[in-house]
């Protein structure tokens, strides 16, 4: 078995958000018995290493950019004994100016003792002030990339421009962080390539489109990228005039900065998935996706970044398997046919199927789709795609009543499917007219452990099915169903943003003007994001 | 910019005399931080994140850096010292504080109703002076060793231990020599500085030819080589899907390692030609082969090269193909087709070193590098950035030194003699603006002060005594830190960069003026401070 490695990138604050819930969800899966029977490969996530004490240390393959200020409690270095601390300078003088040590909470505090409880309440919602307040891994010396020239939540200097992203990148800081990927790809025997995921409304978005250009000119590997809009600004509710002024030109900055990471990533990513739990995702980020059975706070980034990190996790089963049978290239190669680079994602968490209810009967009496769309602006048609679909967590045993009892199930055609995935597939056939669709079936449920948000519905049971336990269930696991989808559909959601962005008057947006930016480039990225929209308007052939 | 235009975030102006006096406060504040920092006896700064990530340093610009300042006049002069750091490498902490200086001065002055633009005109006069001053007393070298240790090892004193300091001016100082071509100024990326978290400090060494920071990556393959042939690369020798197959169509994994080894034939005759070439130049000889590959070399290509007893290394940085070429010889290749032994470099030895999971590569003994590696050694990484960064200040005064074909002595001596010059040349001057001469004059006194108040010694009598000597002496006088006395700073080797101190006298005029000019600039449209 020849291990597939990937490298994870992630830019930005929110980005980082859904990373700790990723990297969550990943060492809190590890099985360090030996026991459980597991699909996944983790060493294409992760890499083993040593301390210069000879310890082992298994981290993840990860590069992270985000804001001096950001990191409160977590150590630049990543939090593992890699380095000595005795000070051998023989200075005569040495004064030392020691900023205050942020105080950790319950959650951090038990991990640096007897780990996290499982039995016990956090109160993750008050706490989580950053990231950093529910990162259960430790990460490798090399992960963590600070930005100094701008501090986290300042408001005077902010890190608000792509192109102050863009002018970083060629600084000391774009050299540190190339030479950080250079030592991870190095390590590789078979890499299959990036995960880009990033900010794409700030600083950031110049960040990550830097590097991702600079990984398509160094590397010839698949860049799967996921530009992200948060899901919540702190100035969406202004209530004064001038706070409306205010948030509406950080609208615009947000809105162009993002346009700009579509064109860009059209030109350099292999393929590309914009994300956001808000449905529009510009000028505001709109109002929450819905998801039966679960209660998020959109202004929240610790839930809002939980479902999108189980997207991510849901979506990445397929290139992560020990079966080698899909790699990302291949994931790239059947989405962008006519050079659409661009795709939608979905999510169904949890799989809303009865506790008493067998899959059959699940899809044949639901009305809805069972997925949600995640990529904003955007309606995934139900016509004419392409789609890859991973269905996780749903038992073999669910799939239909045996022969003795199964009665009118009989009389269904999906009957005589054999298998979860048999099923899906005879599902989507029925459902999606004109349209490929592949799917992926994973044994294991995702597993909601703490530090997961506590966010799920009273009706659902331990395993995350809908059942009548009552309130005082804590939901373990649950079934969950997410989606890349390519098709005409998106030609929309291109349209949408050309359309908004183009009625800025880009003149008035001082801010890119100072970074170097003209106008006149700025036109030229429109047109090529309207050329970019011509590749889905061609009619559809299968 | 965004910082300047929040002098005042409102239309609305301060008034003029307010905006001053904040600048002027704002000023003395980074300047009290900033003060203990001079000079070799200045105090180290060990900066505490609340996480614990540890930053020690001693220069002034980085120091400025990590304070995160967020006072428009403070990040104004941040920016200066910036800018001298750019263009200099060194003098950034006398930046700040001569700058704080001069208005201090002027504060004196103008709280006696003097009109600031009187004094600025004053500070153009008195630069125009001191810096004939400063012509006067430049020392002439050659880019000789013995002409370059001083200039080196008094600025590495100043940032590290004595002990540390003299091993890196000698690193340093025959590093720029050995890559040096005359009349040429030494391009400094040919120094690689290499970390290595690692014992101690001192074991800092200069490496004649390269250090990288990976080694080889298949069990069988040789360690460590003499006499071997350098192939330097940017060749892939992995195999990468290059047609994509579509995952719809997909069977198992066996289908697909099928296709995988029917298209893998490309790479492995890649691998056969580079083998052939080591057979036939290195077969019944003493000799070694070595492969460094920009691109990828994947596990079938390792294994075919370790059985030919090849040193095999993937992925070595894109800027150590050239230097690789400057150290060994030979070019770096794009294509196997036409390989020659005139392609390759040559290295007495060819070694790797492992730490921990950390590996490096020596490539040892080449004949005429022209480019070297300087290897850092430290306990920890602040330890490394420390180091990292004083290396970095060594090689620009070395620089210096040789583009300037000169140097100047330190220790105040310069200050002190300048002041000197310019009160007697105030006398010379009629009217008002010689009170901005008189301030000038003694602003720079500011650093011969600090060096002597760094060292425990009083600042007035210190700066007495060096003055009555300077006049006595045709030769510039500066403080001896050690005894408190008067000395010849070139006696004992204190000698400073001369374009340094040249930039520090042209930019600190500048944005003093532009500071004590406040409600001008304000009323301009601050278009004289961008950029
Ligand atoms: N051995 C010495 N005795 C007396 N003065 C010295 C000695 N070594 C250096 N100096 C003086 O110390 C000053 C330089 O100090 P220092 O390097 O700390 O600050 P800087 O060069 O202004 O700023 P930076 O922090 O950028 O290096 C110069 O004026 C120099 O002449
Ligand atoms: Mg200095």
């Amino acid at each position: 078995m020849t291990t597939r490695e990937l490298l994870t990138f992630q830019f930005g604050h929110y980005a980082n958000y859904i990373g700790a819930h990723f990297w969550n969800l990943q060492e809190l899966s590890f099985d360090y018995t030996g026991t459980v029977k597991t699909e996944i490969n983790h060493d294409i996530l992760y890499r083993e290493g040593q301390t210069a004490k000879g310890e082992v240390t298994y981290t993840p393959r990860l590069l992270i950019a985000d804001l001096k200020g950001s990191l409160k409690t977590l150590p630049e270095t990543g939090g593992l004994p890699y380095e000595e601390n005795e000070n051998e300078f023989q200075w005569n003088g040495v004064e030392k100016i020691e900023e205050p040590t942020p105080p950790k909470n319950e959650f951090l505090l038990d991990i640096d003792t007897d780990g996290p409880s499982v039995a016990k309440q956090y109160n993750f919602e008050q706490d989580v002030k950053t990231w950093t307040d529910y990162l259960y891994p430790r990460l490798h010396p090399r992960s963590v990339n600070i930005v100094r020239d701008y501090v986290h939540d300042d408001n005077t200097e902010c890190f608000d421009i792509l192109h102050k992203g863009k002018a970083l990148w060629k600084q000391d800081f774009g050299e540190a962080f190339t030479d950080n990927i250079r030592k991870y790809v190095e390590e590789c025997d078979s890499m299959q390539g990036f995960q880009v995921n990033f900010d794409c409304t700030d600083g950031f978005a110049g960040l990550a489109l830097s590097c991702v250009e600079y990984l398509a000119d160094e590397y010839t590997k698949s860049i799967l990228a996921y530009p992200i809009i948060p899901s919540y600004f702190p100035d969406n509710n202004p209530t004064t005039q001038e706070d409306r002024d205010k948030s509406n030109m950080k609208d615009s900055i947000r809105m162009v900065n993002t346009a700009l990471s579509i064109q860009e990533l059209s030109e350099y990513a292999t393929l590309f998935v914009p994300l956001s739990t808000g449905d529009k995702g510009w000028r505001k980020p709109g109002s929450p996706r819905k998801f039966d059975y679960l209660n998020y706070n959109p202004e929240l980034y610790y839930h809002s970044s939980a479902l999108l990190a189980s997207a991510m996790d849901t979506l990445s089963q397929k290139y992560r398997h020990k079966s080698n049978i899909y790699t990302m290239s291949d994931i790239c190669a059947d989405l962008t046919g006519y050079g659409r680079k661009m795709a939608a994602a979905s999510l169904g968490m949890p799989l809303p199927i009865n506790e008493r209810e067998y899959l059959i009967d699940f899809l044949n009496n639901t009305t809805k789709p069972i997925y949600t769309c995640i990529t904003p602006s955007c309606k995934i048609a139900t016509d004419k795609i392409f789609q890859l679909i991973t269905v996780r967590g749903v038992p073999e045993n669910y799939l239909k009543a045996p022969m003795k009892e199964a009665k009118e199930q009989m009389n269904i055609p999906a009957y005589r499917c054999t298998s979860v995935k048999e099923m899906f597939e005879l599902y989507f056939q029925a459902n999606n007219f004109l349209s490929a669709t592949n799917v992926t079936v994973c044994d294991k449920p995702l597993e909601v452990k703490t530090p997961f948000p506590k966010f799920f519905g009273s009706e659902l049971n331990k395993y995350g099915f809908v059942g009548s336990e009552g309130d005082s269930v804590k939901v373990e696991s649950c079934p969950v169903v997410a989606g890349y989808h390519n098709g005409n559909f998106l030609s929309d959601m291109i349209e949408k943003l050309h359309r908004e962005v183009s009625r800025i008057k880009f003149t008035k947006l001082h801010k890119f003007k100072q970074e170097g930016f003209e106008s006149s480039e700025y036109s030229d990225s429109l047109d090529r994001l309207a050329e970019f929209k011509d590749n889905y308007e061609d009619d559809f052939e299968l | 910019m965004a910082a300047i235009s929040l002098l005042n975030p409102k239309a609305e102006l301060a008034r003029a005399s307010q905006a001053l006096a904040v600048n002027i406060s704002a000023a003395k504040g980074i300047q009290d931080v900033m003060r203990t920092n001079l000079g070799p006896k200045g105090t180290m700064k060990m900066l505490v994140s609340g996480a614990g990530d540890i930053k020690i340093t001693k220069d002034g610009n980085v120091l400025l850096h990590e304070m995160q300042i967020q006072h428009p006049t403070a990040s104004l002069i941040a920016r200066a010292s910036t800018a001298q750091d750019d263009a200099t490498g060194d003098g950034t902490t006398s930046t700040v504080l001569l700058i704080g200086e001069l208005l201090k001065q002027a504060d004196i002055y103008i709280s006696e109703g003097l009109h600031p633009r009187i004094l600025t005109e004053g500070f153009d006069v008195a630069r125009n002076k001191v810096l004939e001053v400063l012509e006067s007393i430049k020392i002439p070298i050659e880019a000789k060793r013995e002409d370059l240790l001083d200039v080196t090892r008094t600025a590495l004193k100043t940032k590290v231990h004595p002990s540390l300091a003299e091993v890196l001016t000698n690193a340093c100082v025959d590093a720029v020599l050995t890559i040096r071509t005359p009349d040429k100024p030494a391009d400094l990326h040919m120094v690689e500085i290499m970390e290595m978290q690692h014992k101690t400090s001192t074991e800092t060494a200069l490496i004649k030819g390269l250090v990288m920071d990976h080694g080889t990556r298949h069990p069988d393959m040789p360690k460590r080589v003499e006499n071997a042939y350098i192939l330097t690369c940017n060749i892939s020798l992995e195999y990468e899907k290059t047609e994509v197959n579509s995952g719809f169509f997909y069977k198992s994994a066996e289908d697909r390692e099928k296709l995988i080894s029917a298209e893998r034939d490309f790479i492995d005759q890649r691998v056969k030609k580079i083998v052939a070439l080591k057979k036939k130049l290195c077969d019944g000889t003493d000799k070694n082969f070595v492969v460094i590959n920009q691109k990828g070399i994947d596990p079938l290509s390792l294994d075919a090269f370790a059985k030919e007893g090849i040193m095999g290394l993937r992925r070595a940085k894109r800027r150590n193909m050239e230097r690789l070429a400057l150290a060994c010889g030979g070019i770096a290749m794009n294509s196997v087709d036409d390989l020659t032994e005139e392609c390759l470099g040559f290295a007495g030895l060819v070694y790797e070193h492992i730490l921990g999971e950390e590996k490096y590569t020596f490539v040892e003994q080449c004949k005429n590098p022209q480019s070297v590696t300087i290897l850092i050694k430290g306990p920890n990484k602040h330890t490394l950035a420390q180091i990292k960064d004083a290396v970095r200040d060594g090689l620009r005064a070395i620089n210096n030194a040789i583009e300037d074909k000169c140097v100047i002595p330190g220790a105040g001596a310069f200050e002190i003699k300048a002041n000197l010059e310019l009160l007697k040349y105030k006398d010379t001057v009629k009217g008002k603006a010689r009170l901005g001469i008189q301030a000038y004059a003694e602003a720079l006194l500011v650093i011969p002060k600090t060096l002597a108040i760094n060292s425990g010694y009083d600042a007035q009598d210190t700066i007495v005594k060096l003055q009555e000597e300077s006049r006595l002496s045709p030769d510039p006088i500066g403080l001896d830190l050690s005894t408190g006395e008067a000395i010849k700073p070139t006696d004992l080797g204190i000698i400073d960069n001369y374009v340094v101190k040249k930039q520090i006298l042209n930019s600190c005029s500048v944005i003093a003026s532009n500071l004590l000019l406040v409600d001008e600039i304000m009323r301009a449209g601050m278009s004289s401070l961008k950029g």
